[in-house]
């Protein structure tokens, strides 16, 4: 009785309009997310996506303190950060995640400085932080699903190509491969979905979004394409899980479908590791 | 009349600040197998990389198949699909999900904006082939992390093979092979310079497998010391200038 009453009440949410706008917004992150997230964990750049995330926060900053729609600010900062980011990478001979940390800490912390000047923001860092999934508006799923197709018809339509560069660089090469061009695309559409991801997930929370499917589906395949498929499965999976157990218990978003995915990954590590 | 498949004019290229490469002049003509020897950090992978376009060149020409790779690698992809390379040191992430199959099918064909299931049937054949020309048709569903060094070997090779090529570039390819893989290997070197007219360039640090396999010998420390047929390339006197009169003596007392 308990249960079917809880249940009700479930499906009454979802039939409210911001309720359906979270669920398609959190489903269409899960997929870009654990699609590009399938070749951000094998070439090790979970670091910079956690470190694009952060700083992401920055954008944002600027944009209130501009007096412009964070929305709009945070898309190109991104963009143009990552590009930065990448450039520095390849052209200073530091180690990377030291890097990575100077960027992310010194962008979050002047982040919070200029925030800290915004008079409308002082009580809305929360938001910032961990996202409000159920502020989605039409013109965030709009961009997502935009943003998707682009992802699955790069991601396509270049899958070999992203195969032999994710397994040797010099063999791309040598096919005739630009590595630098690839990588910059890569790069460009990661920061683009970190950037639409982070209003619904916050900037600490987003990089869960590319990295845990990521790692559960690593756990479960064998093929490289049944892993980047699966990645993108468990992504919507837990988008859906989480939105769920969020309505169920009267919980955060944004935090149940990250728990979420930590749940799918510990059963795929346990799954795994029976199947050895 | 041979073709010339490859034909590199005062080469030059350098390692950030040094000459790792200077004025090198050759050509290879289908259907012959030639060897680049001498001592180690000598240039022979930094000629075979900036030959593929991985390193760039400080001046000198590069031709293949007649069409010039531009300063920067590129080669129009038509061409690129003629050429076959073998690394050195293949250092596979063993966290990769890919099995043997998937990656000797990434050498089937050009790279590019295509479908990944676009010519499925067709390269799933050239996959199969490859495989039991190389007796690795027995990895297919493996894992290419759980591989020995040797099979990783067989498995590289099958991705040069699986598509018809015109130039074959080899970085040292039989090592970590066992004696019979590597006389295997040799044959079929052997058949595809001879019966589909490949031109293979590698390099080699085995001067008996040079005298016993190969039809020309490129004499490589920084500059091309002397080039030609193994007997002429490889006398004691050729030998002396590339690797110094002690190897010389050391190596015929052996």
């Amino acid at each position: 009785m308990f249960l079917q009453i809880e249940l009700t009440h479930v499906i009454e949410l979802f039939q409210l309009p911001f309720m359906q706008r979270a669920l398609i917004g959190g489903i269409l992150t899960g997929i870009m997310g654990g699609i590009l997230g399938s070749f951000t964990i094998l070439r090790q750049l979970s670091f910079f996506c956690d470190a694009l995330g952060h700083s992401a926060l920055l954008g944002i900053s600027i944009g209130f303190l501009l007096g412009l729609n964070p929305s709009f600010v945070l898309l190109p900062f991104a963009v143009i950060f990552a590009l930065v980011v990448s450039y520095l990478l390849e052209h200073t001979r530091l180690w990377t995640d030291a890097l990575l940390n100077i960027i992310y800490s010194s962008s979050l912390a002047i982040a919070i400085i200029i925030l800290s000047f915004v008079g409308q923001y002082k009580g809305g860092l929360n938001n910032l932080l961990f996202g409000d999934i159920l502020a989605v508006q039409e013109l965030d799923l709009g961009l997502s699903s935009l943003l998707l197709i682009v992802c699955m018809m790069f991601v396509g339509l270049t899958l070999r190509t992203q195969m032999l560069l994710t397994v040797d660089e010099s063999l791309a090469i040598a096919r005739g491969v630009s590595v630098s061009t690839h990588r910059q695309v890569f790069i460009v559409l990661l920061s683009l979905v970190v950037g639409i991801s982070i209003k619904a997930i916050g900037v600490l929370l987003v990089s869960a979004f590319v990295v845990i499917p990521a790692c559960a589906a690593r756990l479960l395949s064998r093929t490289f394409t049944n892993y980047v498929l699966l990645s993108a499965g468990l992504g919507a999976l837990s988008a859906v899980f989480g939105m769920v157990i969020s309505a169920w218990f009267n919980l955060p978003s944004g935090p149940s479908i990250v728990a979420t995915q930590l749940a799918i990954f510990l059963t795929a590590m346990v799954l795994s590791s029976r199947a050895k | 009349m041979k073709e010339i498949v490859l034909s590199v004019k005062g080469l030059t290229v350098y390692r950030e600040t040094y000459v790792a490469v200077q004025d090198v002049s050759f050509s290879l003509e289908s259907g012959t197998d030639t060897s680049i020897v001498g001592p180690n950090g000598g240039g022979k992978t930094t000629l075979v990389q900036a030959i593929l376009g991985i390193l760039p060149r400080h001046s000198g020409e590069i031709f293949i198949l007649g069409q010039p790779l531009s300063r920067k690698g590129f080669l129009r992809p038509r061409l690129r699909q003629q050429i076959a390379y073998l690394p050195q040191n293949f250092l596979v992430d063993r966290r990769i999900p890919m099995t043997v199959d998937e990656l000797v099918g990434l050498g089937w064909d050009r790279l590019g904006f295509q479908w990944p299931w676009a010519n499925y049937r067709k390269r799933s054949h050239a996959v199969r082939d490859a495989l039991a020309r190389v007796h690795a048709s027995h990895l297919r569903d493996q894992l290419i992390g759980g591989l020995s060094g040797g099979e990783t070997k067989r498995m590289l090779l099958a991705y040069c093979l699986v598509y018809p090529r015109r130039l074959l570039i080899l970085d040292e390819a039989p090592a970590g092979l066992d004696i019979r893989a590597e006389s295997e290997f040799y044959q079929l070197l052997y058949e595809l310079k001879q019966e589909q007219g490949w031109a293979i360039l590698q390099i080699s640090h085995d001067l008996d497998m040079v005298r016993q396999h190969c039809d020309r010998v490129l004499c490589l420390n920084r500059t091309l010391r002397c080039q030609g047929t193994p007997k002429v390339a490889l006398s004691p006197d050729s030998l002396s200038a590339l690797y110094g009169t002690e190897f010389v003596q050391y190596h015929h007392s052996h």
